[in-house]
């Protein structure tokens, strides 16, 4: 890698403020951080730059490396690791998680929105929501596939003024990806809060999908109406192991009239009933209003604690697999007794009348349901089919002839 | 901002923890299996066998005809059973780290239709012999409509896999690996259909 070009820019700002420097000792610095540690060339740039402005004590370029500014972007066309040039909008402030970020919170434009970070130490002006500010030299990261803007001390900001309103898009559900999105759904359920700082959680969907939603406690900050429909500006996506979720403390929420068709959930899913899994058949759920929680053997609730007056509950989790592809399914106690032939009363007596108790009603289910075959339909979430209604395939000829036709083709 | 697809399955997310599917398979064909590998470095990765129409194969579902079951060492007890499918025989067996199949077994009594769910092991006898048996996860008594349902699903999957593997990084090896031609196969699944009733 030639490192010429930039030993070059680095040895005219030092030599602008009056000072000379071994243009080769430059090279050798950049070779060796670029080469020998692996530092990305824009960083290493800034690094030689910032140690000769520290060496001869010249204030003000600290962190201006990096190629330069870079061109203008809209914000959709971020790319990690790069240095730009945008105008956005402050559409939203959060408290800074840390002593050493000055502010953090969302800027978008009409393309998109981003998250962003200034950090202590930028000594960066105070943004102000609402307002459209220009960055230059900001940096874009990434953290879980989702892109922030970082203000650093090399970043000039300057206020700008803006021609028009800024009109967010809205995102279907199902094509939302990390980062920061607008949406507008419907709060179809709402969760018993699993952790002292959360204020609410639950499921929003619209008619494309559904994802899990989060609002932490914050001052302000007030719960979404279940079966309300909102819109949502700049919510942030985030990726945990694997799924998606929502944290709305970033965000706007509007109340809107009237009603939408969410998406209840269709997916198809038919194959072989491979795996009965521990905590189906009869189990004993809390009685807490909104927690509904299985209980472990010794009636003990994860949230509650122990809970004697439990009521019971019939419910298969289990594992479908069509040969190719595998699907966790849920089925609750309407489809459940249908397809075991065995209602809540039988299996409640059984396990009162068995010396094996519960375990009896999970033996009998397994016997029942292994190796068939299910057609199962409902919501699908992840890899997890939430079933809303299904039934068992049986042997049917038809389709004996056409496989027939087909190995016998060639023959 | 693309999510992370491994193995590019359309919605698929990485971190979702992915069952490996149960491949069918008549017992023909996978008696014909040799090849026995691992996916990874880690002692607990999967293994895989590959068939010779061109799969990996974890895990495998089947259903057929309980003809036999034996109980076998004293403190290491286990079963071996044979299950008889359409074109061949499958050998299951349950030991002591499978308890839940080992007590399915026990109750089972022959001739009785079987389900069957269990991962695959290929071993070599001292003679050189290569023997294939079903390490069982769960086995259950079913009635003939699964059984009949299960020849035509394994029909199917079987015949797309001769008509599709090729050109796929496993159809290739199956094909490097094995002398057999998957086209041979047809017959097979051919045969098993016919002793259905229309």
């Amino acid at each position: 890698m030639d490192f010429s070009h930039t030993a070059e820019r680095i040895s005219q700002k030092i030599t602008s403020h009056g000072h000379s420097v071994e243009k080769s000792g430059i090279e050798a610095k950049l070779k060796r951080l670029v080469e020998e540690f692996g530092v990305p060339p824009a960083e290493a740039e800034r690094t030689v730059l910032n140690e000769f402005a520290r060496e001869y004590d010249i204030p003000g370029f600290q962190g201006s490396g990096g190629g330069g500014a870079g061109d203008q972007k809209a914000l959709s066309l971020l790319a990690n690791g790069e240095w730009v040039t945008v105008e956005c909008k402050v559409v939203a402030l959060t408290a800074a998680p840390s002593p050493s970020i000055a502010q953090t919170g969302i800027v978008a434009d009409e393309s998109a929105a981003v998250r962003f970070v200034v950090w202590s130490r930028a000594n960066a002006p105070v943004l102000e929501e609402g307002k459209w500010y220009r960055l230059e030299s900001a940096v874009v990261d990434q953290y879980k596939g989702m892109l922030n803007l970082k203000v650093h001390s090399g970043t000039t900001i300057r206020e700008v003024s803006h021609e028009g309103t800024l009109k967010p898009t809205i995102t279907p559900i199902k094509d939302l990806a990390p980062g920061v999105a607008c949406i507008r759904g419907k709060v179809v359920q709402e969760w018993e809060a699993t952790h002292d700082r959360i204020l609410q959680s639950g499921m929003f969907a619209d008619e494309t999908g559904a994802i899990r939603f989060v609002i932490w406690k914050e001052e302000g900050r007030e719960r979404l109406n279940t079966g309300g429909i909102y819109t949502i500006y700049y919510a942030t996506v985030d990726d945990f192991n694997g799924r998606l979720s929502l944290t709305l403390n970033t965000a706007t929420t509007v109340p809107e009239e009237g009603d939408i068709e969410v998406n209840t959930g269709n997916s198809l899913f038919e194959g072989a009933f491979v795996h009965l899994s521990p905590g189906s058949g009869l189990v004993r759920r809390c009685p807490v209003e909104g927690c509904n929680r299985v209980l472990s053997r010794q009636n003990y609730c994860p949230v509650h604690e122990i809970q004697p007056n439990y009521h019971y509950d019939l419910r298969i989790k289990g594992w479908l697999d069509n040969g190719e592809e595998t699907r966790e399914v849920l089925i609750q106690r309407g489809e459940t007794e249908g397809l075991v032939g065995m209602s809540l009363d039988q299996a409640k007596e059984l396990a009162e009348n068995n010396p094996l108790g519960m375990d009896e009603v999970f033996l009998r289910f397994r016997e029942a349901l292994l190796g068939r075959y299910l057609s199962c339909r409902g919501r699908e979430i992840d890899n997890r089919l939430l079933v809303s209604s299904c039934e068992l395939l049986h042997y049917t000829p038809d389709q004996l002839a056409d496989l027939l036709n087909r190995a016998g083709g060639s023959l | 901002m693309t999510n992370g697809n491994a193995k590019g399955m359309p919605g698929r997310r990485d971190g979702v923890f992915e069952r490996e599917p149960a491949r069918r398979v008549f017992a023909q064909e996978l008696r014909e299996s040799r090849v026995h590998f691992r996916e990874g470095q880690d002692e607990k990765s999967p293994t895989f066998v590959l068939l010779p129409t061109g799969a990996r194969c974890n895990r495998v579902f089947f259903a057929g005809t309980l003809t036999e079951k034996k109980k076998q060492g004293e403190q290491n007890m286990f079963y071996r059973a044979r299950v008889v499918d359409p074109t061949g025989t499958f050998f299951v067996m349950a030991g002591s780290y499978q308890p839940e199949a080992m007590q399915q077994i026990a109750r089972l009594e022959p001739p009785c239709f079987v389900a069957v769910v269990g991962k695959p092991n290929v071993y070599q006898t001292p003679d050189g012999a290569v023997l294939i048996s079903i390490r069982c996860e769960s086995i259950t008594q079913v009635d003939k409509d699964i059984r009949d349902e299960w020849v035509l699903d394994c029909a199917r999957a079987t015949l797309d896999r001769i008509e599709k593997s090729a050109g796929t990084p496993d159809g290739d090896r199956a094909r490097r690996e094995y002398t057999i031609d998957p086209g041979l196969f047809r017959k097979m699944v051919y045969e098993a259909l016919a002793q259905l009733k229309i």
